[in-house]
């Protein structure tokens, strides 16, 4: 998670979640699948608008996705139920309301996985942390724990690469995912533990307490642009549902 | 008069032990000293200075007995530099000790970067913390104790996990530290270059926690040295003579004995190269994704050879040395191994030909017990039991490790565990062994054993290829020196050629050993 230069990274990371959860919340509850693709066009006009994305991200980051939505559209529309049937081959049975089902379903991946793009691309980690801690109350114990384990995703990424490595050397054969999985595993977190208690004393020995009696280097706060996105958003959500629904 | 610092009767023990870490320690330090702990693996040392600075009991359980005079306002140092920080970038790592004080934010940037000036970061403060190299790192570190305007500063081996270049860099900025602001510091570390020359005081520790000597350092040096190399610390190559004496003074007893050790070098070397062709490569091209690191790699490495590669972190030996036996892919050109083609290799045979020691030894380890360990490779070939008996308990015993041969592998020591991961790479009897910084943060005595079991395994044969940042190593054993610098290969040849050509030396960093170190400065004292 790494902010851009965008107008969105500059919003209030908690509200900015909240406005992507409430439009989430939205596209569970509308079963349209024209309003459902509009709402879906809304995100990327307002990634390509406000958050920074260039067509060659866009398409690169959902790529993965099209594949997912080809599938799950066939998986729900092709063997469907209903009376206005479209098309049949074999066992394969399509009709109206199985193809609007299908759409909406897969459309609604995609309004997911776009409106938390949309979040994860413009959002600095630690300034969401401190946002956290400043708009959602987290007592700093817990959100400075998160901090450090946000350090070690890397950390352990590069570690396993190398024990891979380490052990295709050795003559090591995968047999069997579940017990590799836990060759892996031992060393990985006696390390991970290891490093976690030390990160742990050093921060208590640098005179961290957990309580909120501290002060900020970076502070977040909520201004009218925040509220404007929020509200903008929404009604514009809104409006599609009752105008095109 | 109150004691500034120390304890008095003090005894810690861990509540999972039973026996006492430290016995009976009475110990006053005055404001202002320079302490040197020293002693074996554990002997207490960073009990002791944990205890000091107030870790232990409050935020490791511990029982205490005795007086312990505190500082209120202290900070410690660790040594594992990724292991002390918990933010993501160099301000806010800083702003995190201001932070824990309650200092108000409108006075923070300042302090940041008054405090990034006196550590010597001289890098933009939203650098990323992973993308510091370790001594950068712990510049960091101190950068923020110094937040905390501590009375007293603990080091606990702060330059453990540290290249030399490194080491030395972060010693001269603590010692000129301590000599600006008059700093009390209490320093535990097994390397005393560098360090030992500033210090005002030395205390021995012995096995059972308690001090065995404590007074100036030349003296301690002299009455301990014994225990000193028993406990594998790196003693002091000048201490206590002084460089420049030496230098200038060509009489100087220490100036004769390294003037003796060139002349010999010089005699003793031989032209490298008679044996057979083991590896060759022909312009590789080595890289992480599509960024290419080393570009045009065109070595030869000759049978029964020792091969030291050599560069400054992130140079790019250690993927070199692992596109050698095809661990990463190389981005382009062709590695020969015995004449034939890296590619046609089976995977089988080519980890039968050639062993792979990495860094860290338990990425390595497979099994449950040192012996099956080590076993490992017979039984997937299933090999006869007797066979594999035999030949275990012979890699056993050459590498010292017989007694341990149920115990699990990541409960041995750190010396014990590179020992194991080396004896489990010559099953086969390998042709051809890789190691990636074999003695790096290992103990003197350790280092050595190690290197000497090599030496005798490259005198039956082997061929031995090893990324180091030890010159001393480099020049002690190596037939031939890789140099890897601004993504070439700059040298390639004899260590003697490399340590007397002054101007590459000082263009890739690399601090030559004190032989050839003298033989440069005497050059230009001279000339002065």
């Amino acid at each position: 998670m790494m902010a851009n230069q965008s107008f969105l990274a500059s919003l209030n990371p908690a509200i900015k979640l909240l406005a992507h959860f409430f439009v989430m919340f939205l596209l569970m509850a509308i079963s349209d699948p024209m309003v459902t693709f509009l709402v879906w066009v809304l995100s990327v006009l307002i990634g390509m608008i406000l958050g920074g994305w260039r067509m060659i991200y866009l398409l690169k980051r959902l790529l993965p996705y099209i594949g997912f939505f080809v599938l799950t559209f066939w998986m729900m529309a092709a063997f469907g139920e209903g009376d206005d049937r479209i098309w049949q081959w074999g066992w394969f049975y399509m009709t109206v309301e199985s193809m609007n089902h299908g759409l909406t379903i897969a459309l609604r991946m995609l309004g997911f996985v776009t409106y938390g793009l949309l979040f994860t691309s413009t959002t600095d980690i630690t300034l969401f942390i401190m946002s956290l801690i400043h708009q959602c109350k987290l007592p700093p114990k817990w959100a400075y724990g998160l901090l450090v384990g946000f350090r070690f995703i890397p950390l352990f990424k590069s570690e396993l690469n190398q024990m891979k490595i380490a052990h295709r050397v050795r003559g090591y054969k995968q047999t069997n995912r579940w017990k590799a999985f836990m060759r892996y595993a031992l060393p990985l977190f006696t390390q991970g533990i290891r490093k976690s208690e030390r990160i742990a004393i050093a921060m208590e020995a640098r005179g961290f307490t957990g309580t909120r009696d501290r002060t900020y280097y970076q502070t977040t706060k909520i201004v009218l642009k925040d509220w404007m996105y929020l509200f903008s958003l929404l009604l514009i959500v809104l409006g599609i549902v009752i105008f095109v629904g | 008069m109150a004691m500034f610092l120390g304890c008095k009767e003090l005894s810690v023990r861990f509540y999972h032990r039973s026996e006492n870490v430290l016995t009976q320690i009475n110990l006053a330090i005055h404001k202002g000293e320079k302490v040197l702990v020293l002693g074996p693996s554990g002997s207490g040392k960073s009990t002791l200075i944990s205890t000091l600075a107030g870790i232990i009991p409050e935020h490791v359980e511990a029982e205490v007995n005795g007086e312990v005079f505190r500082r209120k306002a202290v900070g410690v140092m660790f040594q594992d530099p990724d292991s002390q920080f918990c933010m993501l970038h160099v301000d806010e790592e800083i702003a995190f000790s201001l932070e824990n004080q309650s200092i108000p934010r409108d006075e923070m940037d300042t302090i940041i970067a008054d405090l990034m000036v006196k550590v010597g970061l001289n890098i933009d403060k939203k650098t990323p913390i992973e993308a510091l190299s370790g001594g950068m790192k712990q510049r960091l570190a101190l950068a923020c104790l110094l937040a905390l305007e501590p009375e007293v500063l603990f080091f606990d081996e702060p330059t453990a996990q540290l290249d030399p270049e490194g080491r030395e860099g972060i010693f001269a900025l603590l010692r000129q530290i301590g000599e600006e602001t008059n700093q009390t510091m209490i320093v535990v570390e097994h390397v005393l270059d560098g360090c030992i020359e500033w210090m005002d005081r030395v205390i021995i520790m012995n096995e059972h926690g308690q001090i065995m000597g404590d007074g100036e350092p030349a003296e301690m040096l002299r009455l301990f040295s014994n225990q000193m190399q028993e406990a594998g610390i790196w003693r002091p190559k000048v201490y206590p003579e002084k460089w420049d004496d030496v230098v200038r003074n060509p009489s100087h007893p220490l100036a004769i004995n390294l003037s003796k050790k060139l002349e010999l070098k010089r005699l003793e070397e031989t032209q490298y190269g008679n044996n057979d062709v083991v590896i060759q490569t022909e312009q590789v091209e080595i890289g992480y994704g599509k960024k290419t690191i080393v570009e045009d790699i065109n070595v030869t490495i000759h049978k029964g050879e020792w091969v030291s590669i050599v560069g400054q972190n992130g140079s790019g030996k250690s993927t070199f040395l692992q596109s050698l036996l095809r661990l990463v892919a190389s981005q382009k050109g062709n590695v020969h191994i015995q004449d034939v083609e890296l590619k046609k290799w089976s995977e089988r045979d080519l980890y039968e030909q050639a062993g792979f020691v990495f860094q860290n030894p338990e990425w390595q380890f497979i099994t449950d017990t040192v012996f099956e360990e080590v076993a490992f490779g017979g039984r997937q070939r299933n090999w006869p039991e007797e066979l594999i008996q035999e030949k275990t308990k012979q890699l056993l015993q050459e590498f010292s490790l017989e007694s341990y041969h149920d115990v699990h592998p990541f409960t041995l020591s750190l010396g014990q565990k590179r020992r194991l991961s080396v004896a489990t790479m010559l099953w086969f009897d390998q042709a051809l062994l890789l190691l990636d910084e074999p003695t790096f943060g290992q103990d003197e005595k350790t280092a050595q054993e190690l290197l000497k079991r090599l030496k005798e395994r490259q005198e039956q044969g082997t061929t031995i290829i090893m990324v180091t940042h030890d010159m001393d190593v480099v020049d002690d054993f190596s037939d031939q020196v890789i140099l890897f610098h601004n993504g070439r290969v700059t040298y390639q040849g004899t260590p003697t050629g490399l340590f007397s050509d002054q101007t590459r030396l000082h263009e890739s960093a690399i601090i030559p050993p004190l032989h050839y170190k003298l033989m440069h400065e005497r050059k230009e004292f001279i000339s002065v």
